[in-house]
């Protein structure tokens, strides 16, 4: 069974369609890039995906599993093994990150019908999985994301994928913000993670990222549409060529 | 411990006390604050059930350092205290004008409670004592259909220092104490005050603070139960240096009416006073903060911060916000500031994407949101009475 199929999928803002029919099929073990220029609906389709109110799915469907999530609510995707590394990590003040990531956890493992994972356990298993992300224990104590650089929230990001183990990472602009040594240290966590698992689905405007997550497939959206599918050729394409002539062409 | 006249059939006071007589006429002339009333503009009071209760019958004492009131009426002989607590039944009309002297003048709920008193005490710590155990002064109601009166003194002596509890709860019709902490110098007090009264009562409630030269004081009220609560705090500055924290959280469901008013009066130099005011209110519940700042033309130097922030959980909740600066001296540092808001979407989205469900995502952002005002509480025993009380609120549902 595919694990993530996007069917003709339709999606609007408020009266405004931004997404205008895109159809998307991801196995486990693959990842899947999309590259756009900015305002194709990059973020959207993340958002979308992950189930944000306000974003209203006008027409296709979104399978999970082959199971449709247009119903769930983005904490029952979530549980389900979706997980959405934002492009700007959000700031939570007062609510401390070790609670948080345990509610998180706990929620995933619940649902998978496992038992909770216990307190002591839990701060072994965070610490090393975030040493090799290199989230020092100052940053675990604080408060979700507050008082974090760029390059701290998207490794913190990642990190939650790690703790949470979804069968469907999206990954919004990881890239965006990084420095040369935090995009690799953010690769490397990424690339840990890759294998028969779980699907990734890496968004981004630069072709950067995927010289260190390098994808199985490369697929160009613009206006709200995929206009273009390829293997990793096409995001060297599009570095060298901009996306001026692809959209063109298409 | 140590006691002095204390009697199970104490005197009347409000049949008696000269100045509780005087109140009484008082309160029967003026009635109910008027709809112009500035201080009462947010909080309308309905006809109040008066009814004081008389003394009950004795009861066993209680754990140490723990005072237990019936309907306004202390039911343990206080023989459970430390050695430097005196605790004096407030008999006569001298200690009782000495009290009374404390209160701001013509109010009205200084009026109520003189002119309706139920038990009347005086708590004394020694000069220089330090108490470990905090003093818990628990206040349950009588019968249904009693209202609470009691007066309560507490006088800190210089260079004293003390934990106070104040716990509110049972009260089903009016629970109206009327307390004045009056601390000495140097003295340092941490005072907390739980209201988490019946759903069906009203809770309103004065209390002075007359602070001498030094004294470091760390107060904290959470309102949370009865029907209708107004907590009006006044602190009195008298002194220079002296470190005043008065803060406050207020939660409401139904048609819960929780109001926080405040009075901090700096009346000399180098004084620093500081509010932290949070508020949650759900369904159709209303809150009501107002604090006024004074400085007085002399209290150069002073550095007083006043804070409130209220949340609201539901579009039929409301909460109203008064805060005043009033400064007469030139070389201050003060400010204040009030926001209302709701939760953030983009808070919530962010904790749901991670799997938690949305109810267990707002009760993380609620405790969030509240956590800078408990975190005023310096004392651990007295922080987790409170912590408790909000996590119980908590757990009823959203």
């Amino acid at each position: 069974m595919n694990l993530l199929e996007i069917k003709n999928l339709k999606a609007k803002i408020g009266d405004k369609e931004i997404l205008h029919g895109i159809d998307l099929t991801i196995n486990r073990g693959e990842v899947h890039a999309i590259m756009g220029p900015n305002g194709s609906g990059k973020s959207t389709l993340s958002y979308v995906l992950s189930g944000r109110d306000g974003y209203e799915v006008t027409d296709g469907e979104i399978l999970l599993d082959g199971e449709s999530v247009l119903d769930m609510e983005a904490d029952e995707r979530a549980r389900a093994g979706m997980f959405l590394a934002f492009q700007y990590p959000v700031e939570l003040p007062g609510v401390g990150g070790m609670s948080f990531l345990r509610a998180a956890v706990n929620a995933r493992l619940r649902e998978k019908g496992e038992d909770e994972v216990d307190q002591l356990a839990f701060v072994k298993m965070v610490r090393a999985k975030a040493k090799a992300l290199g989230v020092d224990d100052e940053m675990l104590k604080r408060a979700v994301n507050v008082g974090f650089s760029g390059g701290e929230k998207k490794r913190y990001e990642i990190l939650q994928m790690a703790l949470l183990e979804p069968t469907m990472a999206v990954l919004d602009e990881t890239d965006s913000g990084l420095d040369v040594d935090a995009l690799r240290i953010v690769s490397e966590g990424v690339n840990a993670l890759r294998g028969e698992a779980r699907g990734m689905l890496v968004i981004t405007h630069y072709q950067r990222l995927l010289s260190h997550i390098v994808p199985d497939y490369v697929h160009i959206l613009a206006g709200g549409r995929i206009i273009k599918s390829g293997d990793k050729d096409l995001a060297l394409e599009v570095e060298n060529n901009g996306y001026a002539g692809l959209i063109d062409a298409a | 411990m140590a006691m002095r006249g204390l009697s199970m059939q104490p005197n009347l006071l409000r049949e008696n006390a000269a100045l509780c007589l005087q109140a009484k006429q008082e309160f029967a002339a003026n009635g109910l604050p008027a709809a112009k009333n500035e201080a009462w503009i947010y909080t309308r009071l309905q006809a109040l059930t008066l009814n004081p209760a008389n003394a009950g019958e004795e009861a066993q004492a209680d754990e140490a350092g723990v005072l237990s009131f019936s309907a306004g009426w202390l039911q343990t002989g206080g023989d459970n205290l430390p050695a430097s607590v005196t605790l004096t039944e407030m008999g006569d009309d001298a200690i009782l004008g000495e009290f009374a002297a404390h209160l701001p003048e013509d109010h009205f709920l200084g009026s109520l409670s003189l002119g309706h008193a139920t038990g009347a005490y005086l708590i004394e710590i020694a000069a220089n004592a330090a108490i470990e155990t905090p003093l818990q002064l628990v206040f349950e109601g009588g019968e249904e259909g009693q209202s609470s009166h009691p007066l309560i003194f507490i006088k800190c002596g210089a260079g004293a220092s003390c934990q106070l509890a104040e716990i509110h709860s049972g009260t089903t019709s009016l629970s109206a104490p009327v307390m004045v902490i009056d601390a000495g110098a140097g003295a340092k007090i941490d005072h907390v005050k739980l209201q988490a009264e019946d759903s069906q009562a009203s809770h309103l409630a004065l209390t002075v603070f007359a602070v001498a030269q030094t004294a470091d004081i760390n107060s904290f009220t959470a309102a949370i139960g009865a029907k209708l609560g107004r907590h009006e705090t006044h602190a009195h500055l008298n002194g220079e240096h002296i470190e005043m924290a008065l803060s406050s959280l207020y939660l409401g469901r139904a048609e819960q009416h929780q109001d926080i008013t405040t009075r901090m009066l700096h009346h000399m130099p180098n004084c620093t006073s500081n509010q932290v005011i949070r508020g949650v209110l759900d369904d159709s519940a209303k809150g009501v903060f107002q604090g006024k700042v004074l400085v007085a033309r002399d209290a150069q130097k002073t550095d007083g911060q006043q804070m409130s922030r209220a949340l609201l959980l539901s579009r039929k909740a409301e909460a109203d916000a008064k805060p005043e600066l009033e400064i007469y001296a030139d070389d201050v540092v003060c400010s204040h500031g009030a926001t209302v808001g709701e939760l953030d979407e983009t808070h919530l989205f962010y904790m749901m994407s991670r799997g938690i469900s949305e109810d267990d995502a707002k009760n993380m952002l609620i405790q969030a949101f509240l956590i800078d005002a408990l975190e005023q509480v310096r004392h651990e025993a007295l922080a987790d009475i409170l912590s408790h009380a909000v996590h119980d609120w908590m757990a009823e549902g959203l």
